[in-house]
């Protein structure tokens, strides 16, 4: 289970309005390669996982993606609370406009609403976490794209913050993934699949 | 009594919970890592230090501490000033620091 705790997991206060970021930034909501499909990815694929340690650690990244979820969602909300229909009318931010006003909702940059076909559960250790390797990958090139365009040093600090988490979470992941191969056929990682072949994976 | 400043006791909440969740998931894939361990019960101590500061003067942060007798002393962002009342509900929201009452 979860409770809430009333703080975000790092400060936002931005002061400038600029919907045109704000459509850059909804990516990491629901883009691709955003949080929720991070936390729904992790804490998804947790269940199968066939090594205990494995499990926690998804549990634990997918509980901070939620974290950073929320700040995305807050640096979307703060950059279009005081928003005129004239700024509204920024293009790339005007047909959402229209949809959603100046309320949060899962999408792409491009307009794509948020689809769990973006993430995989697959039900195979070396499989789930070669996925959440390049996911967290994935991310990071995504706040690189961001850092090249946004300059607001309110809105670059805490993205900035999300992009070193990426590295962290990639670092833990590949620790994962050494951890789940000593406890697989040395000779042959791919030769089986745990979750799934149990008779199997004793010969 | 002095008042606490709120950014300032949240920002020390904030760096040792940061290290609290970043010592998580070390000590997740190295368990018996000593000098981790130590510290993460330093950075615990830590936030559980500044989170008890923090409730007392305003509102309590998650809902295990909330108490009406006890926390928000300074009467921060409340509708009941003076009144005893359901706490959880004082404060600003996170994603809206700017926020009034």
């Amino acid at each position: 289970m979860w409770n809430y705790e009333k703080r975000l997991m790092y400060p936002i206060k931005i002061t400038k309005t600029c919907p045109k970021t704000a459509q850059y930034i909804i990516t990491q909501y629901g883009g691709p390669d955003g949080e929720l499909s991070a936390s729904m990815r992790y804490l998804s694929q947790r269940y199968s996982m066939p090594c205990k340690k494995v499990g926690g650690l998804l549990t634990d990244i997918g509980t901070e993606e939620l974290a950073h979820m929320e700040m995305i969602c807050a640096i979307v909300y703060q950059l279009t609370k005081n928003l005129s229909v004239e700024e509204a009318k920024t293009a790339g931010f005007d047909a959402y406009y229209i949809d959603h006003t100046s309320a949060i909702w899962p999408q792409s940059a491009g307009g794509v609403p948020f689809t769990a076909l973006e993430f995989q559960s697959k039900g195979d250790a070396i499989t789930d976490l070669t996925e959440d390797l390049a996911a967290e990958q994935k991310a990071r090139t995504t706040y690189d794209n961001i850092l090249r365009f946004v300059t607001d040093p309110d809105v670059r600090d805490p993205i900035r913050f999300l992009r070193a988490r990426e590295v962290v979470h990639f670092q833990r992941f590949g620790e994962a993934l050494e951890k789940t191969k000593e406890n697989l056929d040395a000779k042959n990682f791919y030769y089986f699949n745990r979750e799934f072949d149990k008779k199997i994976s004793s010969i | 009594m002095k008042v606490l400043d709120r950014t300032s006791i949240l920002k020390e909440i904030n760096e040792a919970s940061f290290a609290v969740v970043d010592l998580t998931l070390y000590l997740d894939t190295h368990p018996t890592d000593k000098d981790a361990l130590n510290m993460f019960s330093n950075c615990m101590e830590k936030r559980k230090k500044a989170m008890k500061k923090y409730e007392t003067q305003f509102e309590p942060l998650v809902v295990d501490c909330v108490d009406p007798a006890e926390n928000n002393v300074s009467n921060s962002f409340t509708n009941y000033s003076g009144e005893t009342h359901w706490t959880w509900s004082d404060g600003p929201l996170p994603w809206d620091p700017f926020g009034s009452d």
